[in-house]
């Protein structure tokens, strides 16, 4: 019976959210959709960043990088020849790239197949190494593909970046892909695979002793979080129209982690409630990065000041909850209807089996 | 030709020999023990084994393949599974998620499959599953399947770790201290149980032991290192009545 209410119940949020977006699109002004895409977005980077330091406890600080790559393929791939004939007036495109234009979906796969190809290279060498060393080298890698991005003139077009990108990226493609990443990571979470993910985060040691191999699946969710990575960022490059080496910098990476940890490491409905609270606060908070003027006394803006907020958020979250929203469990309707969780929780009493609350 | 065979195994970490000349022999289904003070190097040598070391000198021989630094998946997959003397289970994961993980070094389909939950892939986890509970019930462990592992008190714990390494489906088990922090009366059940599996799963199993009643009782052949070199080796009764052991364990009288 709850298989049945619940089977009915993802229906209707689906239908909901469809009727949401095609209302989204119609009648909201450009400024909210901007918004709701750069949503889903964030919710795939999230989800993708939640793979390798969520679930297989890597601390990984270079999607960045990964994104960079998938925004700038993506976006050389649909440009056309005249706008990269026009942009590229410093050093001319080389060869094959000035004439090629691909349609989106290949583009956007393009990027993210280049972006694993990135990570099953740096990961080779640098998945090795534990924790702290591994954030740095990850972290070194991310910028080291921005220096490359400002340096190579004839393909990235250098510090000027990439203007003129077609604006294809709709809620349609980024909600689209966004549901799709989703499907895509639980399966493989839920399969034998993903367990053997969840078994290296646990413990390195017993993992391997128990047969699964570090390297093998170590690189395996490095690969596919690039994927995903690279995919997030094609889309945000043709949604944002213009690119520059400048915005994928570590702060990037920051804004991304700031939503896997909040939304729980081990959680991909998290991350997703994460990306859209935290997302939709950046814009709502923009007010304190201008003045506030309260009739007797005005407070002149300081840009960067939602920074702060975000950072003290991290913090609070970090001291006082630090398994997240979430922590390592999904949303699910059983949970939502399963009122002595409910009764726990508001009357504070002690979990009833196996005292799992420690 | 014996089943396991480590010649001359030698560990070094820099300047100290934890391990030196280590010599061994396991003959398919016997139950054999190593012992030894704190210290003597005894985990050193599952690990050596194992794989989590790699020897600096000698040969490890699995089945007639030569193993010697292999790395710890790959002797799994051969058939070597151990347990650890301070219990790693996958904590935060369910009773049943530590078994399933440990089927998965067999497993056949790609990941592309898994993701796909193809039928080959389904139909494989099927039987995971349906293994991984026949083994929990085995150790009576079936009704706790969804609690977490570190739910546990500390003695079940243990007999997951068991149910686990014989999810791999190994040849040879290796059992690091099993017997630790248990009472007479647990480490006898654990006496009967450790043989037990060996019938069921016709296993041979390597382990080491401070519990001598379950030593003496359980193991056809004992070693005995000290200071990471072999000082005995020989049958229960043997070991017993040896000098050089009863002078490892209890000290050498002073003699004016």
């Amino acid at each position: 019976m709850n298989k049945k209410r619940n089977a009915i119940l993802t229906i209707i949020s689906i239908l909901l959210l469809a009727l949401f977006l095609v209302y989204a699109n119609n009648f909201l002004d450009i400024y909210v959709v901007r918004i709701l895409n750069v949503c889903a977005i964030y919710t795939i980077l999230g989800l993708s960043l939640n793979l390798v330091n969520g679930f297989t406890g890597l601390f990984s600080l270079g999607h960045a990088g990964f994104m960079a790559v998938g925004a700038y393929t993506t976006a050389l791939l649909t440009m056309s020849p005249a706008v990269k004939k026009q942009i590229f007036y410093m050093a001319p495109l080389i060869k094959p790239l000035d004439a090629i234009t691909l349609p989106f979906p290949a583009a956007l796969i393009a990027g993210g197949v280049l972006a694993a190809l990135a990570a099953y290279i740096i990961g080779a060498p640098t998945l090795r190494l534990k924790g702290d060393y591994l954030a740095i080298a990850t972290l070194g890698f991310g910028e080291i593909i921005r220096v490359i991005f400002t340096n190579t003139q004839n393909i990235t077009n250098g510090a000027l970046g990439l203007k003129g990108i077609p604006a294809t990226t709709n809620l349609w493609w980024s909600f689209g892909t966004a549901a799709f990443t989703l499907v895509v990571l639980m399966s493989l979470i839920n399969s034998s695979y993903g367990r053997a993910l969840k078994a290296i985060r646990e413990d390195e040691i017993a993992a391997e002793s128990m047969g699964v191999s570090l390297f093998f699946h170590k690189n395996l969710s490095f690969i596919i979080g690039a994927f995903f990575a690279g995919i997030g960022g094609g889309l945000l490059g043709n949604l944002l129209g213009t690119i520059d080496p400048k915005q994928f910098n570590f702060l990037f990476t920051f804004n991304i982690l700031l939503i896997v940890v909040l939304g729980g490491m081990g959680s991909f409905t998290g991350t997703i409630i994460s990306a859209f609270i935290i997302t939709i606060a950046n814009e709502v908070l923009r007010f304190l990065d201008e003045s506030i003027d309260l009739g007797f006394i005005v407070f002149n803006g300081k840009l960067g000041l939602r920074a702060v907020v975000f950072s003290a958020l991290l913090m609070v979250v970090v001291l006082f909850y630090s398994q997240g929203l979430m922590g390592t469990s999904e949303f699910s309707w059983d949970r939502l209807f399963d009122k002595s969780r409910w009764g726990r929780i508001f009357q504070r009493k002690p979990l009833e089996k196996g005292g799992t609350d420690q | 030709m014996s089943l396991l065979d480590v010649e001359n195994v030698t560990m070094q970490f820099g300047g100290l020999t934890a391990v030196k000349d280590f010599n061994l022999r396991l003959e398919k289904g016997e139950i054999v023990a190593l012992i030894g003070p704190n210290g003597a190097g005894k985990t050193t040598a599952f690990n050596t084994i194992t794989g989590v070391y790699k020897p600096t000198k000698g040969r490890i021989t699995f089945k007639g393949k030569n193993i010697t630094g292999l790395r710890p998946d790959q002797i799994t997959r051969l058939g070597i599974a151990r347990t650890f003397q301070n219990i790693r289970l996958f904590k935060d994961l369910s009773v049943l998620d530590n078994v399933l993980i440990a089927n998965h070094v067999h497993i056949k389909s790609n990941f592309m499959e898994a993701v796909l939950k193809l039928p080959g892939y389904r139909k494989e986890e099927r039987a995971m599953r349906q293994k991984s509970l026949m083994l929990l019930e085995k150790v009576g462990l079936a009704d706790l399947k969804d609690e977490k592992s570190n739910s546990l008190p500390y003695g079940k714990q243990r007999r997951l770790e068991i149910a686990r390494a014989l999810a791999t489906d190994p040849t040879v088990l290796l059992l690091d201290e099993p017997a630790a922090g248990m009472n007479p009366k647990e480490a006898e059940d654990l006496t009967h149980f450790i043989r037990q599996i060996r019938d069921e799963y016709n296993l041979t199993i390597f382990m080491i032991e401070h519990h001598m009643d379950v030593v003496m009782e359980i193991s056809q052949r004992i070693y005995v290192l000290d200071y990471g070199v072999t000082i005995a080796h020989g049958s229960p009764v043997e070991i017993q009545n040896n000098q050089r052991v009863i002078e490892a364990y209890l000290g050498v009288e002073e003699n004016a």
